[in-house]
């Protein structure tokens, strides 16, 4: 049927001298959008469930500051056209006010599909926010979160894009005013067990929802994960490992300070703060937006945006700040990395690295309000310019 | 956010604007290194983030009296210029577009006419049959005619704008998602990554322009710069005509406040690329700024915290109650100057600019004016067409002033060598930085107390632009300017939605 109707498309296309390559361009384009402009949105859900066998996705929005929805729109590879009509039918992005009404109707329609088994796929961009009755974040006029439940309950998997849909982000950091949590939390809380794919870094890059998708679309399954639920193939190794600039870590060839001769050579930035040794993701492979930089090439040390716990406590901002900073240990949610147990969370070789890269075993947690625990200059480090 | 109208006779009567979420981000970064709130505040945006990064910096900066040299002023200037290149032509066609340009209309059109109506009106061609061709494979398959109940067709397009312009406006919508993200990736160069850059740390930047970054700048300045010249103000001059009704409807208050953006080398906020001030009413005088005029009123927010505060002793202390429009309806504050009302954004800049006397901005307002009939009538601006066309105008200014300061970058780096950053102390202190976001005036407020930070406190565009009532009872500037919209269909209010958008909230 849905094979049909893909055909069908494909030869109406030709019959009007248009690629399909051209035809998908124009109508993800259109998606890029994401629902920015929320009229396009019946119609690309229109076109998609006459064609090919796709599966509707459903992208829906928590305590959200929108930049994971621009990130997506950054994206061109695949670009977002093959990804809304040769893999999703996306259904449901919108960040303005209008045609509230047709939005409902989009999500009621996606559910009975679901209850139809066709199935589809939630992705949730923001923290969900229990704060003030879960009122810190009102959708037509009730609490958000009182809406989340049926969704979450009826998608065949949850992507959770963006720290803070993982675990509540820099919006849970203490003392976590609006009281806001990550999916995992809120799925373990309510009782739900549809599968969680965890996609942090703050915005998202939009490349890893891209892997993400066609891991779980084209090969049909689930990606391999680790513990917090990441995909291994994207956070399965230390920035630090994968760094353009290590070779000058090994040659203890360091910036002291912002703006140098050094960064201009292209040095090391561990000792200003950089968290590369305990952040796992592929950045310096990948790199951001079209694959123009990214952070440590502008000279500024990784703030660890892609740490994680979808324990609460496990922000990024709580585990990393201060950020221009070297600190001794690392926290993450309420477990200390040790070598012995370090395994358990992050993998051996990761154990190892953190060893090797002076993220000792000082037992002292981090206290509410203070910060991590940093590391002075060391002897080796006394060079001219160090210790800034 | 959430918009309530009520309408009476086909006009809006009254408006409440209702913001939708409260995450308490001064609180978040009590306690913190000062430096940290450069990365923590930019999450407030997604669309922003570097202008609160460099409001945040400015703050810590003038808290411990760092001053930033002259390389940094430049760098940063670039960054911010890129963010409104990115925020603007991210608007104008991928969020307001589809307001004012219909693709169903865009069918009817003949292609060759079309390249004729590029041509006369001086904007881009592109390949109009093949863009048509896809659009029709759209309608033959029916996909379009969900539309039927949607907004497309609706009869507040106006009848008169010819389909040939209705298929340029879509050829150019399909064009700016690829040149928004062009503007983007400048960031990216510059600062890492966009959205949440990182260069702009507290004392100067971390950017070192190397030669081959620096051409990689100007590259890709140099084509979202050709496309704002080439398609964005054409396209904006050729469809601009056709809503002239507009200049009739959507204006509000007209208070208009900027605090000035882009420093010059004396970093003085006076002598800033765009300047600051305050122009009340329909005299479009002009006042100096003076932070101490700003107050907070939590009358109709959902806040226990006292009302009528100054930013410097601002308290957030949310207590939701219920949402109900005679008593506290949303979660933002209502932001007032001189206990007015006071719309920020593209339209306050360039009526600021213009009033002060920039000529630049004056020969772009002068001879759009001139181009819809309205020379020497300034005041016309004061709407909802002006609104918009002041904001693409800002575009090209933008992109102007975007480019000097690149070249003054590289005439820098060629004297050599440059300095980019100023090491420093964490010391106690206290200090603003006013700033302007795209969206309109931003400051950041910081307190330093034992190196950490003792008091945040932030004015973002929205609490201006989208604010509720205040103790007075007096409509926030979108409220307002939403009064007196005609509605031609209850269930399809393109106009509201046309208002309320474009001070792109």
């Amino acid at each position: 049927m849905a094979n049909e109707d893909h055909d069908a498309l494909r030869s109406q296309l030709e019959f009007h001298g248009v690629s399909r390559r051209d035809f998908l361009k124009f109508c993800g384009s259109v998606a890029a959008i994401l629902g920015m402009s929320e009229s396009m949105i019946p119609q690309i859900a229109a076109a998609v469930e006459k064609g090919a066998r796709l599966k509707p996705t459903l992208w829906l929005h928590g305590g959200i500051c929108t930049g994971c929805t621009v990130a997506i729109a950054q994206v061109d590879t695949p670009d977002i056209a093959t990804i809304v009509l040769d893999i999703l039918s996306l259904k449901n992005m919108t960040i303005n006010m209008a045609s509230g009404d047709d939005l409902e109707r989009i999500v009621a329609d996606t559910l009975e599909d679901a209850e139809n088994d066709i199935g589809f796929i939630l992705i949730y961009e923001g923290s969900i926010m229990r704060g003030q009755g879960g009122n810190a974040l009102r959708e037509f006029g009730e609490p958000q979160i009182d809406r989340l439940k049926k969704k979450a309950e009826a998608a065949e998997a949850i992507v959770a894009v963006g720290s803070c849909a993982v675990d509540g982000g820099f919006v849970a950091a203490k003392p976590n005013p609006a009281d806001a949590i990550g999916m995992k939390q809120f799925l373990d809380e309510a009782g739900i067990d549809t599968p969680l794919i965890n996609l942090p870094t703050c915005p998202v890059n939009p490349e890893w929802i891209v892997a993400t998708v066609i891991n779980v679309l084209i090969l049909g399954r689930l990606p391999e994960m680790d513990s917090f639920n990441r995909p291994s193939l994207i956070f399965g190794h230390p920035i630090h490992d994968l760094c353009p600039r290590r070779g000058h870590f090994e040659n203890a060839q360091f910036v002291y300070e912002f703006g140098s001769k050094e960064e201009e050579l292209g040095y090391c930035l561990y000792p200003v703060g950089c968290k590369g040794p305990q952040t796992f993701t592929n950045c310096p492979i990948v790199r951001w937006n079209r694959r123009a930089s990214w952070c440590v090439e502008s000279g500024a040390p990784c703030i660890g945006c892609g740490i994680t716990s979808p324990k609460a406590g496990g922000n990024w901002v709580d585990v990393n700040a201060p950020f221009l900073k070297r600190h001794r240990d690392l926290k993450i949610g309420d477990m200390r990395i040790q070598p012995s147990t370090a395994g358990v969370i992050v993998g051996a070789a990761a154990a190892a690295a953190l060893v090797a890269h002076g993220l000792g075993m000082k037992a002292a947690g981090r206290m509410d309000g203070e910060g991590a625990p940093y590391e002075e200059m060391k002897e080796c480090d006394r060079k001219k310019g160090g210790g800034k | 956010m959430r918009v309530e109208v009520e309408v009476d006779g086909g006009v809006v009567k009254d408006a409440w604007i209702s913001g939708s979420l409260f995450r308490g981000l001064e609180a978040i970064i009590k306690n913190r290194a000062p430096q940290d709130a450069f990365f923590i505040s930019q999450r407030i945006c997604g669309v922003c983030p570097v202008s609160h990064g460099h409001a945040s910096s400015m703050s810590a900066e003038a808290a411990m009296g760092v001053q930033i040299p002259e390389g940094a002023r430049l760098v940063r200037n670039i960054l911010e210029g890129a963010q409104y290149l990115h925020s603007h032509i991210l608007w104008f066609y991928t969020l307001a577009a589809l307001d004012y340009v219909d693709p169903v209309k865009a069918l009817q059109a003949n292609i060759a006419d079309t390249y004729a109506l590029a041509h006369a009106a001086g904007t881009r061609v592109a390949d109009f049959g093949a863009i048509a061709k896809r659009l029709s494979a759209f309608v033959e398959r029916g996909q379009l005619s969900i539309f039927a109940n949607g907004w497309f067709g609706h009869p507040e397009y106006p009848a008169d704008m010819p389909a040939e312009l209705h298929l340029i406006g879509v050829a150019h919508y399909l064009e700016a998602l690829e040149m928004q993200a062009e503007a983007a990736t400048i960031i990216a160069v510059m600062g890492g990554k966009f959205p949440h850059f990182m260069s702009s740390i507290n004392g100067g930047t971390s950017w070192v322009p190397t030669e081959e970054k620096l051409d990689d700048v100007k590259f890709r300045l140099a084509k979202v710069n050709a496309f704002v010249r080439e398609a964005m103000i054409p396209d904006t001059l050729a469809i601009a005509p056709f809503y002239l009704d507009a200049l009739k409807f959507g204006g509000g208050g007209g208070n208009f406040l900027s605090f000035g953006v882009f420093d010059d080398p004396s970093f003085e906020i006076d002598n800033r690329y765009m300047p600051p001030g305050f122009s009340e009413g329909a005299s479009l005088g002009l006042d100096t700024v003076d932070i101490d005029n700003v107050k907070e009123y939590t009358e109709h927010a959902w806040y226990s915290s006292p009302s009528g505060l100054n930013p410097k002793v601002g308290e957030t202390v949310p207590a939701f109650t219920e949402y109900n429009t005679d008593d506290k309806y949303s979660w933002g504050k209502a932001v007032r100057y001189k206990d007015l009302p006071a719309e920020v954004g593209p339209l306050a800049r360039m009526v600021v600019a213009y009033v002060k006397g920039d000529e630049a901005v004056q020969d772009l307002i002068d001879s759009t004016l001139a181009k819809l009939g309205a020379a020497g009538k300034p005041e016309v601006l004061v709407s909802l067409l002006g609104r918009v066309a002041a904001r693409n105008l800002e575009t090209a200014h933008t992109a102007t002033l975007t480019e000097q300061f690149l070249n003054d970058l590289i005439a820098a780096v060629k004297a050599g060598p440059l300095e980019l950053f100023t090491p420093h102390d964490i010391t106690d202190g206290e200090g603003y930085g006013m700033w302007e976001a795209p969206r309109g005036a931003l400051a950041h407020y910081m307190t330093v107390k034992n190196r950490k930070v003792d008091r945040y406190n932030v004015v973002t565009p929205s609490t201006w632009t989208c604010a509720p009532r205040d103790a007075a009872g007096r409509r926030g500037p979108m409220e307002e300017a939403l009064i007196g919209t005609p509605v031609a269909d209850i269930e399809r209010p393109l106009n509201v939605v046309r208002v309320a958008r474009s001070f792109d909230p």
